[in-house]
């Protein structure tokens, strides 16, 4: 019924907006990675012809610059981490099962899968079916996610049984490593109604990696189940990382996203939830803070399909030196979905005069009896508090530290995992090289 | 402890301080008073550092150092402390975690290590007391859903942890109630010391019946034109400015 409401709502590129020279580079790129990664699936064929290579007159890409995607793919890389060097669990102390993935391979000394009632939880590979994909799904609609849908045979296959609450998060760690990597991975969550399951998606790489990660996470959240996603981009090296996350709610039903992007060349989140259910709450919270040179972008959508669902997005940047930001939320209230409270702030600081932010809201309201609202900012930092804070004898650099503590501690308190928090502060303070800081002040 | 030579400033381009001189010795409490845009705040900005204002002249010499010569932080940690008129609100920042960075700032400067988790709560506790500062107010964020009254007394229990040399209170009686006004005074009156030395701006006199002055100032226009006892705050409350104001031109 609702795919029959009007105006058409989804802004699904219509026309195909193909530019000649895009074309061109991104069938070298698909046969490169064909060449790479091998046979590749033919079903999504279709969708790459049909659908444009990404430039900046395609909308969803004005900002978002792709050339640094067009080089060399000539290698798939080791595939253990063991032979890459990294460590299988980034978050010390953390209680969690875990799916390791080396350049795109499952590590399977590396993991450590649930072993529970009423849980499935495998690579992917060792899958013979997954999740059908409707024609809602981003594989229809975006170039990169059909690339995924083509290339994408390894990643988690998670499936929770009603009822059943998984007793620990489950770690899904990327590392890419070594030169002209193509990561690609297909994560396939499937949860029934009444269960509960907290997924931590850690990414990183070698300070010497050079390549991309394309990563695709589908989740179908059933009846009045609970989901939660702690996603962590810590990248060395230069990486390029696209990523899709697919939610689909049903009724009573929520998820929680929370995106931080510690370090990341070149990174764009393309982040959708479809509400499907009444009563069902989203909750999607982000924090970037890209130093000189760094690329983040956050395209998030919402859409509200049905009456009487909530949700809240909370998305904060700070940005320092030549770095650029995108932010792009868009909020979609469907003829059909009265009584929906949707909440949505972004607010950013410009650390520099060098740094650039693309921030825009896009809030489509189709249903009369709805409570939206939203707010955008880009501003610097409050020249009054750090005066204040340095008349008191704080070091200008320890005041910034601590009003940008202060400006994204509440996403960082939204995080599920509170051991991914402390380890999400400590890298930040080590990248930003801010004094560490306590919270307890008897410690 | 502090000797202020023909200081002239300037705010966008605009002269407020016009050669002012001022010395303040170790223990001594003076008050400067004046109407409406004689220059007050500005010297208190002027004093602690305030980057909007531009220093056109003069020297301020404090503890045998050049005070201009300081960053903000610095003036802070070399015993500065400015009561602000308006307290700055910084949310999501702990009032508690702030002045344990505030603590450590001076420690650092003092070559001091941090101070110990068990000590500052100790200390806090002990000066709080001062002012009758809620505990609940020390957790959270700084300033934040204050009441006036409540931000002026977490400014005198912030002097009463940092112990300055000199405490510069600029307009600390703006906004109070008769209750708050006394409070904020005993707390002020009982770090007094031979050590310790206070610039006490006002508008009104009503502040000096709780901290009484050793001296009183009046700027006017950027100068201080008159320089008396804690009589002269009397006749002031008595005569208004106007009759200062005439004096000066005549």
């Amino acid at each position: 019924m609702m795919d029959t409401a009007k105006p058409q709502v989804m802004d699904r590129p219509k026309k195909s907006v193909k530019l000649a020279a895009s074309q061109q580079q991104g069938e070298a790129y698909l046969a490169a990675v064909e060449a790479v990664l091998g046979s590749a699936r033919n079903d999504y064929d279709a969708a790459l012809a049909a659908l444009p290579v990404p430039h900046r007159r395609v909308e969803r890409w004005k900002y978002t610059p792709v050339a640094s995607w067009w080089t060399d793919v000539s290698s798939t890389g080791v595939c253990t981490a063991a032979e890459a060097g990294c460590e299988p669990c980034p978050v010390p102390g953390m209680d969690a099962y875990r799916l390791v993935f080396v350049n795109g391979c499952f590590d399977a000394a590396a993991s450590d899968l649930p072993v529970h009632p009423g849980v499935t939880c495998m690579p992917v590979s060792q899958v013979s079916h997954e999740q059908p994909v409707d024609n809602d799904q981003p594989e229809h609609a975006e170039w990169f996610a059909a690339i995924n849908g083509k290339f994408g045979r390894e990643g988690l296959f998670l499936r929770v049984a009603k009822g059943v609450v998984l007793d620990r998060p489950i770690l899904v760690h990327h590392h890419s490593s070594g030169s002209g990597v193509a990561n690609v991975l297909r994560h396939d969550i499937a949860m029934e109604a009444n269960s509960e399951v907290t997924v931590v998606q850690w990414s990183s790489a070698a300070a010497d990696a050079n390549g991309s990660l394309n990563a695709l996470t589908r989740v179908a959240v059933g009846e009045n189940a609970q989901f939660a996603l702690d996603k962590v981009q810590d990248e060395e090296g230069q990486i390029r990382h696209v990523a899709f996350e697919d939610i689909r709610q049903a009724r009573g039903s929520r998820a929680d996203v929370h995106t931080v992007t510690v370090r990341g060349q070149w990174v764009r989140n393309d982040l959708t939830f479809r509400i499907n259910g009444e009563g069902a709450h989203a909750e999607l919270n982000g924090t970037f803070l890209p130093l000189d040179g760094e690329f983040v972008d956050n395209h998030t959508t919402v859409d509200h399909r049905v009456a009487h669902c909530t949700s809240s997005e909370n998305y904060k940047g700070i940005l320092y030196g030549k770095s650029t930001g995108v932010f792009n939320g868009k909020v979609f209230v469907r003829p059909d979905a009265q009584q929906t409270n949707a909440y949505q702030q972004n607010a950013n600081i410009l650390a520099s005069d060098q740094a650039s932010m693309n921030a825009k809201p896009e809030l489509e309201i189709y249903a009369d009896d709805v409570k939206c609202s939203h707010g955008c900012t880009i501003g610097q930092f409050d020249e009054e508090a750090l005066f204040y804070a340095r008349s008191r004898g704080i070091g200008m650099e320890a005041a910034k530290a601590m009003l940008v503590h202060a400006f994204i501690g509440e996403v960082l308190q939204g995080l599920a995992v509170p051991e991914v928090r402390m380890e999400v502060e400590h890298r930040l303070a080590e990248k930003h090289r801010w004094e560490t800081f306590n919270d307890d002040p008897g410690a | 402890m502090l000797k202020i030579n023909e200081l002239k400033a300037s705010i966008d381009e605009a002269q407020i301080l016009k050669g002012l001189n001022l010395t303040i010795n170790p223990g001594e409490v003076h008050a400067i008073m004046g109407p409406n845009g004689s220059g007050k705040s500005t010297l208190a900005s002027v004093l602690a550092g305030r980057e909007d204002y531009e220093v056109d002249g003069g020297s301020v010499d404090f503890e045998g150092a050049d005070l201009l010569d300081m960053d903000a932080t610095e003036r802070a940690r070399a015993g500065l402390f400015l009561a602000f008129q308006y307290p700055v609100e910084i949310p999501g920042v702990s009032n508690i975690n702030f002045m344990r960075a505030a603590v450590n700032g001076k420690r650092e400067h003092e070559g001091k290590e941090p101070i110990k988790g068990k000590d500052f709560l100790d200390m806090v506790k002990e000066k709080a007391k001062l002012v009758e500062l809620d505990g609940r107010l020390r957790n959270r964020s700084v300033n934040e859903g204050f009441s006036g009254g409540e931000k002026k007394r977490n400014e005198i229990f912030q002097m009463a942890m940092l112990e300055p040399k000199l405490a510069i209170l600029d307009e600390t009686d703006s906004g109070l109630d008769i209750d708050a006004l006394r409070i904020v005074s005993e707390g002020v009156n009982a770090m007094r010391s031979p050590d310790r030395s206070f610039l006490v701006i006002t508008h009104y006199q009503r502040l000096l019946d709780y901290i009484v002055p050793d001296f009183v100032h009046v700027l006017v226009d950027g100068r201080i034109v008159r320089s008396g006892g804690k009589e002269l705050a009397l006749e002031l409350e008595e005569k208004g400015y106007d009759w200062i104001k005439e004096d000066v031109t005549a």
